[in-house]
């Protein structure tokens, strides 16, 4: 679980092993002389990802050749003053990574590697294990320490530890490590069998031996394909559903790679798309019929559209899934076909200066999936409008509502909600609670009402004169509501508080959603959005203490 | 992974200053557009409109989102758009004002 605190501790190579030991609670000293039992003498050692070269030393005079590398410079001249003290050392630190560091193939008696394989997102996982089998001999061993997701019972308190440490490491603002989800799914695609594994932490951290195959005898390690998912059952259903009730924050990535709509042959045509699993369901279910392969690049399981806008799905995440993937040896089709709205994060004439043969030639499909089977079929040279006009019809507008209503409960409201369960109770108005199911309603009207009538506030492009317009709309429809039920002049004033800031503050909430928003205008209304919005929630405070303490007539 | 947003035609100076002395969010440079219609078919708006002498115009600027699409993909570099950095969320301009380097975490 401390693996996640790993980038924090490389800022400061001379306490990281220190640090990192008692963070793994010693389990990275096990590891060390598990790899160090296993090698013992006489062999050809490549270490990635060496940190501070502890490990290397330790091999390095038990009379093995070693080369260690890393990517941090800081930690190589760490390592490098710390160089062991002994006679006829074959040690030799480099700056460098797997990706870049040339080694001749097939000249390394062992691989070893630790608490490396969480830095690395799953196709750069399929890439190392490549290059590790290129680099090494005939079988040749791949020794790797790292932090897994264990199975079974002990996946929960796992998942639940995750949970809370991720929550520290964004509040102090740092990248974190990734989830080691599928890396045994690609051994033997790739070329390795595992000869034995040490756990540690039921499984939380393993370690792995793992021996090099030549499966299809060319003397080329293979590509990893993932398996197929159904997209028509109930689970894909439910699936769907999670994501739109929890659009607007989560990831909800599934194992990027090349996927099969139907039978593709050498010539089926190639979609691109992101590996949010909403996006696959849809584009699978979409395609359902035609042969196609479907290249789900990896965009950290954010939707095509957000991860373009925020540099998760661009030329690097393309280049990266053509390589790792191993798509050019499936077909002989020469063009890719991209979501229109990727546009926003590829740049077409920037693809072949970053790869120097870059073997397709890339087009922009339709703007949404459900025209792929007519895109694919008329292959149009000008898109009609409706393939490329980005709309926010009814439906898109629900969709959004039941996402945006969630996410107000689960990151606004979830604790006010509580809040005043407990106060209630405390103060033993146990015959009151049904007002807050009142609120907690009227807070999922107020959304339904917004996305149904959203193009009411076509009048203006700004998102606070919407967010007045819709909050005068609220204090009329469910002001007028609320009078009638409880017919109290009181009550009326938090109608007035409450129902207006719900409605501003959603509204303003709803400008991702549209499509249609700049960021330029949003970044321009925030600074007058952010007063106004904090004085509302005041006077809603006001208003609802002035309820609780004076218990207006008929409302109570 | 942030490099792809940097990279453009011309230095970031110089962009700021011909689209604010033009008071307008994007313009195609009609002496470079060479007509291909690509930035046509990839705006989400379709705001790109051919002109009677076969090129490509942007009649309603206003209207755009500074998404960078027709920008980094067409293939003249006829565009000029000073990109902002961001998405068009609420929760992205409120990340942006702590701290321009932030993003909205949902891309």
């Amino acid at each position: 679980m401390a693996v996640v605190y790993m980038k924090k501790l490389e800022e400061e190579p001379d306490t990281y092993d220190e640090k990192f030991t008692t963070l793994t609670k010693g389990i990275n000293r096990e590891i060390q002389e598990w790899i160090l039992r296993k090698i013992k003498s006489g062999n050809s050692i490549l270490e990635i990802g060496c940190g501070t070269g502890s490990l290397a030393a330790k091999m390095a005079i038990l009379g093995n050749n070693v080369v260690a590398i890393d990517k941090n410079p800081q930690m190589i001249d760490f390592a490098m003053k710390d160089f062991p003290d002994e006679d006829n050392l074959q040690l030799l630190y480099q700056i460098g990574s797997f990706s870049d560091y040339f080694v001749t193939e097939g000249s390394k008696d062992v691989i070893v590697n630790t608490f490396m394989l969480s830095e690395l997102r799953p196709f750069e996982q399929q890439a190392f294990l490549r290059y590790a089998w290129k680099t090494l001999k005939q079988d040749g061993r791949l020794l790797i320490g790292a932090e897994f997701v264990p199975s079974g019972f002990w996946k929960l308190p796992f998942k639940i530890r995750r949970w809370r440490f991720k929550k520290k490491i964004r509040r102090l603002k740092l990248r974190s490590t990734h989830l080691v989800r599928w890396f045994f799914n690609y051994l033997n695609p790739i070329g390795f069998k595992i000869n034995t594994i040490k756990q540690w932490k039921h499984g939380s951290i393993k370690a792995l031996e793992l021996i090099k195959i030549n499966k299809n005898q060319n003397n080329e390690p293979g590509f990893y394909q993932p398996n197929p998912r159904n997209f028509r059952n109930f689970y894909s259903q439910l699936r769907i559903y999670r994501c739109i009730f929890t659009g607007q924050t989560d990831h909800v990535p599934i194992e990027p790679g090349i996927y099969q709509s139907g039978n593709p042959t050498k010539n089926s045509p190639i979609i691109v798309t992101a590996n949010y699993e909403f996006t696959y369901y849809k584009v699978m279910r979409d395609l359902e019929g035609i042969d196609a392969w479907v290249l789900c690049l990896d965009s950290d399981g954010i939707n095509v559209l957000c991860a373009a806008r925020g540099n998760n799905f661009g030329n690097a995440q393309l280049l990266e899934a053509i390589n790792a993937s191993g798509i050019t040896n499936l077909t002989e089709q020469k063009t890719l076909i991209l979501p229109q709205l990727s546009a926003g994060g590829i740049s077409i004439p920037e693809l072949p200066k970053k790869s120097q043969n870059f073997p397709f030639k890339v087009v922009y499909g339709p703007i949404w999936s459900k025209y792929l089977p007519e895109y694919i079929k008329d292959r149009p040279v000008r898109k009609p409008d409706y393939m490329k006009i980005a709309k926010f019809n009814i439906f898109h507008r629900i969709r959004a509502g039941i996402t945006h209503t969630t996410f107000l409960f689960r990151k606004i409201f979830l604790i006010p909600i509580f809040a005043l369960l407990i106060l209630f109770m405390l103060i033993g108005r146990l015959n009151q609670i049904w007002w807050i199911g009142e609120i907690s309603l009227n807070i999922i009207i107020t959304n339904f009402l917004i996305s149904i009538l959203f193009p009411l506030s076509n009048f203006t492009r700004k998102f606070i004169y919407k967010g007045i317009f819709f909050g005068l709309m609220n204090i009329i429809i469910l002001g007028g509501i609320g009078w009638i039920i409880h017919n109290s002049i009181i009550y009326i004033l938090w109608h007035l508080g409450f129902y207006f800031w719900i409605s501003y503050f959603s509204t303003m909430s709803f400008s991702g959603y549209s499509m249609a928003t700049s960021p330029r205008e949003i970044q321009a209304e925030y600074p007058v959005f952010r007063p106004t919005n904090l004085t509302l929630i005041v006077i809603v405070f006001v208003l609802l203490l002035i309820i609780i303490v004076f218990k207006p007539i008929n409302f109570i | 992974m942030t490099e792809t947003n940097n990279k453009s035609c011309c230095t970031p100076t110089s962009m700021d200053n011909l689209t604010n002395f033009l008071n307008t969010k994007i313009f195609i440079s009609e002496s470079k557009c060479t007509g291909c219609g690509l930035c046509g078919d990839i705006c989400p708006f379709g705001l790109p409109q051919p002109t009677n002498n076969g090129k490509f115009d942007i009649k309603n600027p206003e209207l755009c989102t500074e998404c960078s699409a027709c920008q980094r993909n067409c293939p003249a570099q006829a565009i000029i758009l000073q990109e902002q950095k961001g998405c068009g969320c609420l929760w992205d301009a409120r990340q942006r004002l702590k701290n321009p380097n932030n993003t909205c975490n949902c891309g």
